[in-house]
């Protein structure tokens, strides 16, 4: 019973932080036509996930799938290993 | 005339810095888990080479030496061993604790992207990685369409299909081992398939969106060789190798948001949920915060939270299995959190070369921490 209520309660936690990520990320967004030679700041590298250093994000991955028990998300690409 | 020219200049100027560039990255990272238990040096090399503005090849290079012990249930009368004991043990022989281990792993990746005149995008990869005891041989194929004229909107869909080699440690007297050769290793197979489809939406100047949603499946030898429980503890203990069901179906979704809060100060934030069916639903937080010092410094701080639910078969007590199909006290199949602390810097020496470092964090609480890094340069050519 105390496995499942604090189960339920994570359940709960998990979703309210998720609405309040997606409350406090895209309340107020308004989609805007960017053309081409505006994109300059969405170019950056420090716009994408790991700053852009490819090979320390999959290291990070490789790292997180053996020690979790869960993965995908980050494309379909990624190579096996003897972790599982 | 020269409206039109300064217009297709800006364009080029702008899609160019959105494609690929030429750049050579090596990197120097390493893995150190507390008390010395497990220990990765990983140099590792990628080059990015565009051929015109149709082509872009992809490759990287990565070498794994790992070092360490972990933790596993073994007879500690015979030492400290990975190997199983026939037959019955004493109850007082069983401990669980750290069992040493060497490996290495080689593993090379290599992606070829061709651009359509509508700048859609062809991406066919192949991975390859070897260890003593795995060997994974991957195929992938990914096409990025873009929905309006100043692609603002592009959807993706890409599959992948992966076939793994395991060498699984056998008994000639309880496995089917080639008893005629005296094989003690068997090989089984593992089969991987995912698929993903994403969308990405530019929201102004400063902001976009990704999102996804994947799904995996895989049959085959799917159990952990080296992880072990123990059967019947109270009556006739053994221990076994731990036996995960031979299937797996995940699906999961994730959300990305980016946005430059001003020119120097840039933040990624993401999402991920994921679900299988063993049980296992996790939910992971990811945010990174980056800025921009001059044109030559960029620092970042990252926090990334994550937290699972317990696979059906999962139990970490000795005393617990008797004769289930599927027992595992594997660590990873059980019900936990973890936080994961980075820091990182961006020095551009000259326009072509930089040099990067990050310092990592990684805490699941209760059972063990590490430290991770890398030291990297570019040169962009």
């Amino acid at each position: 019973m105390d496995k499942e209520n604090a189960c339920c309660t994570k359940r709960v936690t998990m979703r309210t932080l998720y609405l309040s990520l997606v409350i406090t990320l895209f309340g107020g967004c308004s989609i805007k036509d960017v053309k081409p030679w505006e994109k300059g700041t969405l170019a950056k590298e420090t716009m994408r996930e790991g700053g852009g250093d490819v090979l320390f994000k999959k290291f990070a991955n490789h790292i997180y799938f053996s020690k979790e028990g869960s993965k995908g998300g980050g494309g379909v690409a990624g190579g096996g290993c003897g972790c599982n | 005339m020269q409206l039109r020219l300064s217009t297709i200049t800006c364009f080029l100027l702008a899609t160019s810095s959105l494609m690929a560039e030429d750049y050579v990255s090596v990197e120097y990272m390493g893995y150190d888990e507390e008390s010395g238990r497990t220990t990765i040096s990983t140099p590792s090399i990628e080059i990015n080479k565009d051929f015109g503005a149709d082509y872009t090849a992809n490759l990287s290079v990565m070498h794994d030496s790992v070092s360490g012990a972990t933790p596993i249930y073994h007879d500690s009368s015979s030492g400290a061993s990975a190997k199983i004991p026939e037959g019955t043990i004493y109850q007082n022989d069983i401990e669980y604790g750290d069992v040493d281990y060497e490996d290495e792993r080689t593993a090379v990746a290599l992606s070829l992207t061709k651009r359509f005149e509508s700048r859609d995008e062809l991406t066919i990869g192949g991975n390859y990685s070897k260890e003593h005891d795995y060997e994974s041989k991957e195929m992938s194929v990914e096409y990025l369409h873009y929905l309006d004229s100043s692609k603002n909107q592009s959807i993706s869909i890409g599959t992948s299909y992966q076939k793994n080699d395991v060498s699984v440690y056998c008994s000639l007297n309880t496995e089917e081992c080639d008893s005629s050769s005296g094989a003690s290793e068997k090989v089984k197979t593992l089969d991987v398939f995912s698929a993903e489809i994403g969308f990405t939406q530019v929201i102004d100047k400063t902001s976009q969106l990704k999102s996804s949603l994947f799904y995996i499946n895989e049959d085959g030898y799917l159990s952990n060789p080296y992880m072990r429980v123990v059967r019947d503890y109270n009556r006739n203990p053994k221990l076994t190798q731990e036996e995960k069901p031979d299937s797996r179906k995940a699906y999961g979704a994730l959300v990305q948001y980016s946005k430059a809060l001003s020119d120097r100060l840039t933040t990624v934030s993401s999402y991920r949920f994921y679900s299988d069916d063993w049980e296992i639903n996790s939910h992971t937080l990811n945010g990174e915060l980056y800025y921009e010092f001059n044109d030559k410094l960029t620092t970042g701080v990252g926090l990334r939270y994550y937290t699972q639910s317990e696979a059906k078969f999962y139990n970490a007590s000795a005393d617990y299995f008797t004769n289930q199909t599927y027992a595992s006290s594997d660590r990873r199949m059980s019900s936990f959190d973890s936080l994961n602390y980075k820091l990182s810097g961006d020095y551009k020496i000259s326009s072509d070369i930089s040099v990067n470092a990050s310092l990592n964090y990684y805490d699941q609480p209760d059972y063990f921490s590490a430290f991770y890094y890398n030291l990297g340069v570019k040169y962009r050519f």
